[in-house]
């Protein structure tokens, strides 16, 4: 593996496997409760929900029936929390790929190796792709398990589908952060940024399709694109997941231009 | 292959940071297998135009060459070994896994070749990067920069921070260097830290380049404190008017002056008494800059100030 990419993973390491035990105990919570759900119909039925004010229910993705394993695990991970923690560890990654050793100064002497910032960029962005992979396939085959062991009866492909969805928002989301890093050399726009993206895309997504004046901002929110296909019912909606890949690969390239031209560490 | 005498060939270079000189104007040339010293006071610009050599940071406007190629082409640095004035080693690798990454990056140091500057430096490679003392990263510090044996060497203030056994090995390797007809850069606060190592050195101040000497001539210009303590009282007029003496004070048993140039009349006025007690101070790079380049005024007015009428 070429040293800039192995140096990228090691500095992800403490990051990856901290979020990787975080999400994996949090799903592992989660998911275990899905028997005794089950069993209760009368709390968590779809009568039950229905009390729930609409704009709530919309916020949590419809809520229609949680006693149904397909409905059970969008609700609990599909819908917001599992993709709002993937997002998180991502734009953490991506913050310690440019803005954060350029915030506490280790970045001058990485680049002053001789190797072209644009290889440097890459290698960087590189490995919080390759890191969000791990990381995605640890809690995917989690996942997988315990909707099999809980009884659930969805199919392994749609949980793949989910879960290769999530891995592409965050991914993307991920990227921008490390884009606005390498453009501005601050974690906090970086941070800024991506939270204002994640979570407007997401209230846009879920409530807002039901605001006009808002609804038509759908094509722009990240979440657009990731829960408009709903995976976890239909399958891979493939051109939805292409265009947040294109996405991706454009803030990555726009990454390498912004950084290749401008000052570091001033 | 190519025709070089210049490691370092600036024009004009000239940083602004927004609206902050940075440096400007700079004309300098280094030349290659010397050492040349970059002095200056804080804020003078000497990181800036490291930085800019580096391509870490671009000019404003002006021209630069190093090795014979424009700092933008990445390979450059190859053949360069860098030392940052405000060296950052952090995070939970161990000092000898960070070291074998800019190794791999710089296409390969033999591992011995590591471990003997460590040993000679006295580094400690086992411990976390976030948790070594200033002095230790330091050394971590020149160890990455001389490993790779490169043709030019630019050193950011090298020895602050190093203790002064370790500042005389360090001005040891420097001499290595030269001797073996690679080039330095190396930049520092005061005189006394690089004149024994340079062979020439330029002296920056607010963004400009205010004078280049040889390191020979500049110690003859400069002005150093002398205190001499005798036995008993001695009498003023035996020590005025003697060649390159200024600002005399004779109080009681005790001469005090400064001295431009050679010392010799005064120390043989001196040595007509009898000599209990002598300081000789470092001439201070300040004093060179203001008896020298400029600032007659801020001279005069410190002469005023400390010559009683
Ligand atoms: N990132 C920056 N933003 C704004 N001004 C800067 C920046 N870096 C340096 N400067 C200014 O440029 C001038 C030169 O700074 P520089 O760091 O090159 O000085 P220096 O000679 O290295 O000083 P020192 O001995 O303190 O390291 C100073 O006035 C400084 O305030
Ligand atoms: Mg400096």
């Amino acid at each position: 593996m070429p040293a800039l990419l192995s140096k990228s993973l090691r500095d992800y390491r403490w990051t990856l496997i901290g979020w990787t035990i975080g999400i994996s105990a949090f799903f592992g919570l989660y998911l275990s409760i899905y028997p005794s759900i089950v069993r209760n119909p009368e709390v968590y039925g779809p009568a039950a929900l229905a009390k729930f004010p609409g704009a709530m229910r919309d916020l949590m993705g419809g809520m229609s029936d949680f006693t149904s394993g397909v409905g059970f695990l969008q609700t609990v991970v599909y819908q917001l929390i599992g993709p709002m923690l993937l997002i998180s560890c991502a734009t953490i990654l991506g913050n310690r790929a440019i803005a954060q050793p350029e915030e506490d100064g280790t970045l001058e002497l990485t680049l002053t190796l001789p190797v072209d910032r644009r290889r440097l960029l890459l290698a960087r962005f590189a490995g919080l792709v390759l890191g969000l992979l791990v990381i995605a396939a640890i809690t995917f085959l989690l996942v997988w398990g315990l909707a099999a062991a809980g009884g659930m009866e969805v199919a392994g492909s749609r949980i793949l589908a989910g879960h290769t969805g999530v891995f592409l928002l965050a991914l993307c989301c991920g990227t921008l952060g490390l884009a606005v890093g390498a453009a501005t050399g601050r974690k906090m726009y970086a941070s800024a940024v991506v939270g204002v993206v994640a979570l407007g895309g997401y209230v846009v997504e879920t409530i807002g399709r039901s605001v006009d004046a808002i609804s038509w901002l759908g094509w722009i929110s990240p979440f657009h694109y990731y829960l408009d296909g709903q995976p976890i019912q239909q399958g891979f909606p493939v051109v939805d997941y292409l265009v947040l890949l294109t996405a991706t690969a454009v803030l990555a390239l726009t990454a390498v231009l912004a950084f290749d031209r401008r000052d570091v560490g001033v | 292959m190519r025709c070089m005498t210049a490691v370092v060939e600036t024009e004009g270079l000239t940083k602004f940071y927004g609206d902050r000189r940075g440096l400007e104007d700079l004309d300098l040339e280094i030349r290659l297998g010397e050492v040349f010293g970059y002095l200056g006071p804080n804020g003078a610009g000497k990181t800036t135009t490291i930085r800019l050599l580096l391509d870490v940071i671009r000019p404003t406007r002006g021209r630069m060459t190093v090795l014979g190629v424009d700092p933008r082409d990445a390979r450059v640095r190859g053949r360069i070994g860098y030392l940052p004035g405000e060296l950052a080693l952090a995070g939970r690798e161990k000092a000898s896994e960070y070291l074998s990454f800019l190794a791999a990056a710089r296409g390969g140091v033999p591992r011995e070749r590591i471990a003997e500057l460590a040993d000679r430096l006295d580094a400690d490679l086992s411990v976390r990067m976030g948790k070594l003392s200033k002095g230790n990263k330091q050394k971590i510090g020149l160890i990455q920069a001389f490993m790779h044996e490169p043709e030019f060497l630019i050193l950011d203030e090298p020895t602050s921070g190093l203790d002064p056994l370790l500042q005389q090995e360090f001005l040891a390797m420097v001499r290595e260097v030269r001797t073996a007809g690679r080039t330095v850069l190396m930049s520092s606060h005061v005189l006394a830290e690089v004149e024994h190592a340079s062979d020439r050195v330029g002296i920056v101040r607010d963004g400009r380049l205010v004078a280049v000497e040889d390191v020979a001539a500049l110690r003859e210009k400069a002005v150093r404190k002398v205190e001499f303590h005798f036995d008993a009282p001695v009498p003023r007029e035996e020590f005025e008017g003697l060649p390159g003496v200024r600002e005399l004070r004779v109080e009681g048993a005790s001469v005090r002056c400064t001295i431009d140039g050679r010392p010799d009349a005064l120390i043989k006025a001196a040595a007509r008494h009898t000599v209990v007690h002598m300081v000789s101070a470092e001439p201070d790079l300040e004093e060179i800059f203001l008896t020298y380049y400029g600032d007659e005024e801020t001279r005069h007015a410190r002469a005023a100030v400390e010559e009683p009428a």
